[in-house]
């Protein structure tokens, strides 16, 4: 649940629409408190208005008329509105269609009018009322809203003029109910229109590094699929495709120029060989037979590093990965113990073999080997005599195969692991000891062409050593059942 | 034996035919594959070096026709090309064996040996004898002068291997493929140390040493 979410929030059209959806909602919003205030409160201060303005008109009326001027004029506007409520009290005798409002009912005296709604006279309040149910006035049953202003005419007089606003009130609260449903359903809807657009983006993108790993991986056939709409994700594409090609074209170059090399260089470094070799058995002289014994060495050993460099720039064009196939790697390990075993004896070192159950992977038995040898020569030439050489096969959590091999050596360095990997690379301690340079890169290449993974890290640290040992692993993906 | 060395690169060609001369064979030499298919078909050959790169016909289009003819003559295929995958093509094409370029001259010369040698009916063979040494291949058994000697199995095969081939040269390449079935060349001294396992339970007791290291190109078991 978790990790999903973060890889959406990680997509970029996803976080644009999600912004796009929270400016929506803010606008909306805004856009709610206009329309409420347009309708809802401005249409109230109309009413106030009218009550303000009814009141006055009564104000002149008691000063003409008197007490029974306003009781007639209350009885005459009482009955042709609906929505226009009165209560007039004079001397404590209401009169009015308000009789039912509570204040009045408690004690019938106009006072308690005042107390109900507090002193000042000039705001106008929203009550609540139960208006007449006999149908006289054909309202509506039930508890109404309604607006009113209360004035005191005189000591004993006093009037309150109120509209009934529930049908207002009505209207507008369905037209904001409306309203907030609707944004609730465009911010919903945007969100699932950003998820779309995100996933086909995602999707879309995915591909594209799909294609970028596969041809890290050496597999320089896979082209970018196009929609040809035009679009800038067609057109980068497009653009990976052109590159791709360009890359192509020059791979090819330098394999046919490497493969031209290595039969042109090959053939003269063979008679050089032969010649020396040839001298060697005729030579009479002892010195002599040896130093050209030792050139001839020599030469092998020049011829060697050449071989390592073409064999894993072959590896590394990734040509070789149909022919992997299903394969036990535990007589793999096993038969890789048995050769080494002996050299570790004779290294004075302990060499433990650890197989933990049967396992499949998709390899190639003899470059397998080649790896593994290489890394257990590694640690047999960098162990101090004394140390430990551990050849482990097994399966890990994630359940992929694992092959490693752990020595109490020196280990290297954290920030070196990577380079070690590269050509040539050799660790300055390292310098005085033979070798290439190429071991570890030819392992590098080996894993990479079984898209397996090649783990450098600390050993467990020899007894009464500071060492901390070296443990390289190769952690091979899990093979599809086909 | 009589050897045919199919080989357009003159100077390696003389070489070759230099060393195999003086190891006691007879030579002839083709600098291209049209020639070389007709000496072959002419005369009767003990083994066969071919190059895979000739000019006017290549070594395994040379090949087949030489095997759809119907000669079993052991040919040793060389090239430049060393990838394990083109090896397999040399040896699905009838080759006996493959040796990739740069080769040393003396595994060169212990592959056509050991090739001449495997063409003689000796592959129903039970039993192996080199001098006082002997090799039951059925009871798993070695005995020297009548002494039984325990060997560990892969102990038993190089010096199955070594008998094979004894008296000849056996190179630490050609025991990796034959004893191990490994096609690349560990940085390390791995077989020196197998062989001395082997030397400790074959020599060690007895007054004359048999395996024998040869300087810049194997081992020999001595008769």
């Amino acid at each position: 649940m978790f990790a999903p979410l973060k890889r959406l929030y990680r997509n970029t059209i996803f976080r644009l629409s999600m912004i796009a959806a929270a400016q929506f909602a803010l606008l909306s919003l805004f856009m709610l408190g206009y329309i409420y205030y347009a309708t809802v409160i401005s249409e109230l201060n109309r009413v106030d208005k009218e009550v303000r303005v009814e009141l006055e008109d009564f104000k002149k009326i008691h000063k003409v008329l008197g007490p029974n001027g306003v009781h007639e004029q209350v009885i005459q506007s009482m009955l042709p509105v609906r929505e226009s409520l009165y209560a007039y009290s004079y001397q404590g005798l209401p009169t009015g269609n308000l009789e039912r409002l509570p204040a009045f009912k408690d004690d019938g005296r106009a006072k308690s009018v005042a107390k109900f709604f507090g002193q000042n006279n000039s705001n106008a309040r929203t009550f609540i009322y139960s208006p007449f149910s006999d149908g006289k006035l054909g309202a509506p049953p039930g508890v109404h809203r309604a607006r009113g202003q209360y004035i005191k005419l005189s000591e004993e007089e006093f009037l309150f003029v109120a509209r009934d606003v529930e049908r207002l009130m009505v209207k507008s609260e369905r037209i904001t109910r409306a309203l907030i449903i609707a944004m609730i359903i465009a911010i919903a809807m945007g969100l699932l229109s950003g998820l779309f657009v995100a996933g086909r983006f995602a999707r879309r993108v995915g591909r594209l590094n799909k294609l970028a790993t596969d041809v890290r991986s050496g597999d320089l056939q896979r082209r970018a699929p196009r929609d040809e709409s035009g679009d800038e994700l067609d057109v980068l594409a497009e653009h990976l495709n052109d590159m791709l090609d360009h890359i192509g074209r020059l791979m090819q170059a330098m394999r046919y120029a490497g493969d031209s090399i290595a039969h042109d260089l090959r053939s003269p470094l063979t008679r050089l060989k032969t010649r020396l070799e040839s001298a060697a058995m005729e030579a009479k002289d002892d010195g002599v037979r040896e130093t050209l014994h030792s050139s001839s060495d020599d030469a092998s050993e020049l011829l060697r590093t050449f071989e390592s460099v073409l064999h894993i720039a072959r590896l590394e064009t990734g040509d070789r990965r149909e022919l992997l196939l299903p394969l036990n790697p535990n007589v793999v390990i096993e038969d890789i113990a048995e050769l080494y075993e002996p050299s570790c004896e004779d290294a004075g070192l302990e060499f433990a073999l650890e197989i933990e159950g049967k396992h499949m992977i998709r390899a190639d038995r003899g470059l397998l080997s080649q790896a593994v040898s290489n890394l257990v020569e590694n640690a047999i030439k960098y162990t101090p005599r004394g140390g430990a050489i551990t050849l482990r096969l097994r399966k890990i959590r994630s359940g992929r195969v694992e092959i490693s091999v752990t020595d109490t050596g020196p280990g290297i360095p954290p920030d070196e692991r990577q380079r070690v990997k590269e050509r040539f690379v050799r660790l300055e301690k390292s310098r005085t000891l033979p070798g290439s340079g190429l071991g570890l890169s030819l392992v590098d290449a080996i894993a990479d062409l079984h898209r397996a993974k090649f783990e450098l890290s600390d050993g467990p640290g020899g007894p009464e050593s500071e060492l901390p040992g070296l443990r390289a692993a190769l952690v091979f993906p899990r093979m599809k059942k086909t | 034996m009589r050897i045919l060395v199919v080989e357009d690169d003159e100077i390696a060609a003389e070489y070759v035919r230099k060393g195999l001369m003086e190891a006691g064979h007879v030579v002839d030499l083709a600098g291209d594959g049209e020639l070389g298919l007709e000496m072959a078909k002419s005369a009767d050959y003990d083994a066969l070096v071919l190059d895979r790169m000739l000019p006017k016909r290549d070594g395994l289009s040379l090949l087949t026709e030489l095997r759809d003819d119907g000669d079993a003559t052991p040919v040793l295929i060389l090239s430049a090309l060393g990838e394990v995958d083109q090896k397999v093509e040399g040896l699905r094409a009838g080759g006996d064996d493959y040796l990739a370029k740069p080769y040393s001259f003396a595994e060169l010369l212990a592959r056509v040996e050991a090739m001449g040698r495997r063409s003689d009916p000796t592959a129903a063979v039970t039993k192996l004898k080199a001098g006082d040494l002997e090799m039951d291949l059925l009871a798993r058994t070695v005995k020297r002068a009548d002494q039984k000697i325990l060997l560990q199995p892969r102990e038993f095969r190089l010096l199955e291997c070594l008998m094979r081939h004894a008296g000849k040269v056996v190179t630490r390449t050609m025991l990796l493929e034959k004893v191990w079935d490994y096609h690349f060349d560990p940085q390390t001294n791995v077989i020196d140390v197998h062989i001395s396992r082997l030397r400790a339970k074959i020599d060690k007791e007895f007054e004359t040493p048999m395996l024998h290291t040869v300087r810049g190109a194997g081992y020999r078991l001595q008769v």
